[in-house]
């Protein structure tokens, strides 16, 4: 059935967010054969980033879950783009690397991460289930507290 | 080298430094099918490590960029050197991954790895526009400014 993913977005009451223009030489997604690698994408909305600072310092863990499931719905709308506007051709989510702006001693990186990799299950079932690692770093662009890299296979 | 990047080099007055010899059981790059994978690069200097230091507190957002732009030239050197037939194989710029080494308030990573986007984009053009993502560190090897590693797609 076509718009199936679609429909789910419906069903979970989500609008995705329209792609971010980026500001430099780069794109924000590339297609190479089967795969989609996408560009790092941060806690954007309504074109400001919406959760700076850090976690252990400024910024609470559900605060962070809920930047990293922000971040996940910036990147299903660069998805989106990348499979011609048909999320149905999304096959596995593949890899994600996601980055936590932190203090040096917190060590529950996974748990933030967790905010973006529970959106992708909700929204695709059992081809969320991706490989991953999630990690802390002193500083990210613009200050945002998460920042994520995905790779997907599509059809 | 000879071909149509060789000459596109000569035309912007560049000279590809020599791949940096890996400190490790590792190579510097990996062809796997249609992709090379490239291991991280830093600026090299007269074959040693140049740009050390920290942004926001050694390096200006100037000389981060020009750091980022020396890296980008051993990607391409380790991709020249590792794909039969070398650069001009090249079909895309598939995705870059800049690390900067920066301090905690250090915010501006985008702007700094603009200076490896951008060598990729004057080298090859539309092909040159890759997925990116940009992050800061505590620490990078030698002390150097930034870490970059990429991905291409070959014919």
């Amino acid at each position: 059935m076509a718009g199936k993913i679609d429909a789910r977005l419906r069903e979970l009451g989500i609008t995705l967010p329209a792609p971010a223009k980026p500001a430099g030489n780069y794109v924000g997604y590339v297609v190479t054969g089967n795969l989609v690698f996408l560009s790092g994408q941060l806690p954007f909305e309504d074109g400001k980033v919406k959760v700076t600072g850090k976690v252990g310092k400024d910024v609470t863990i559900e605060q962070a879950q809920a930047a990293a499931r922000l971040v996940a719905l910036n990147t299903l709308a660069n998805l989106r783009e990348a499979c011609g506007g048909d999320l149905d051709r999304v096959r596995r989510c593949v890899k994600v690397g996601g980055f936590v702006n932190a203090t040096p001693d917190f060590t529950q990186p996974p748990q933030v991460i967790n905010g973006f990799s529970d959106l992708l299950a909700e929204v695709f079932g059992d081809i969320a289930k991706h490989a991953r690692f999630a990690i802390g770093t002193n500083s990210l662009p613009l200050g945002a507290v998460v920042e994520v890299d995905a790779v997907f296979e599509i059809a | 080298m000879s071909g149509r990047i060789a000459a596109r080099l000569d035309q912007l007055g560049i000279a590809l430094p020599p791949p940096f010899p890996p400190r490790g059981s590792y190579v510097g790059a990996v062809v796997t099918g249609h992709l090379v994978y490239v291991a991280g690069q830093g600026p090299i200097i007269d074959g040693k490590p140049g740009y050390v230091g920290k942004l926001g507190r050694d390096l200006s957002v100037e000389d981060g960029y020009k750091a980022a732009r020396q890296t980008g030239l051993q990607i391409l050197a380790e991709v020249q050197h590792a794909v039969p037939g070398g650069l001009d194989r090249v079909t895309r710029a598939v995705k870059l991954f800049g690390l900067v080494n920066c301090t905690a308030d250090f915010t501006d990573q985008a702007r700094v790895i603009n200076g490896v986007s951008d060598l990729m984009a004057e080298i090859f053009g539309e092909a040159g526009k890759h997925a990116r993502v940009a992050v800061g560190a505590e620490t990078l090897p030698f002390g150097i400014a930034v870490e970059i590693d990429g991905i291409f797609e070959i014919e």
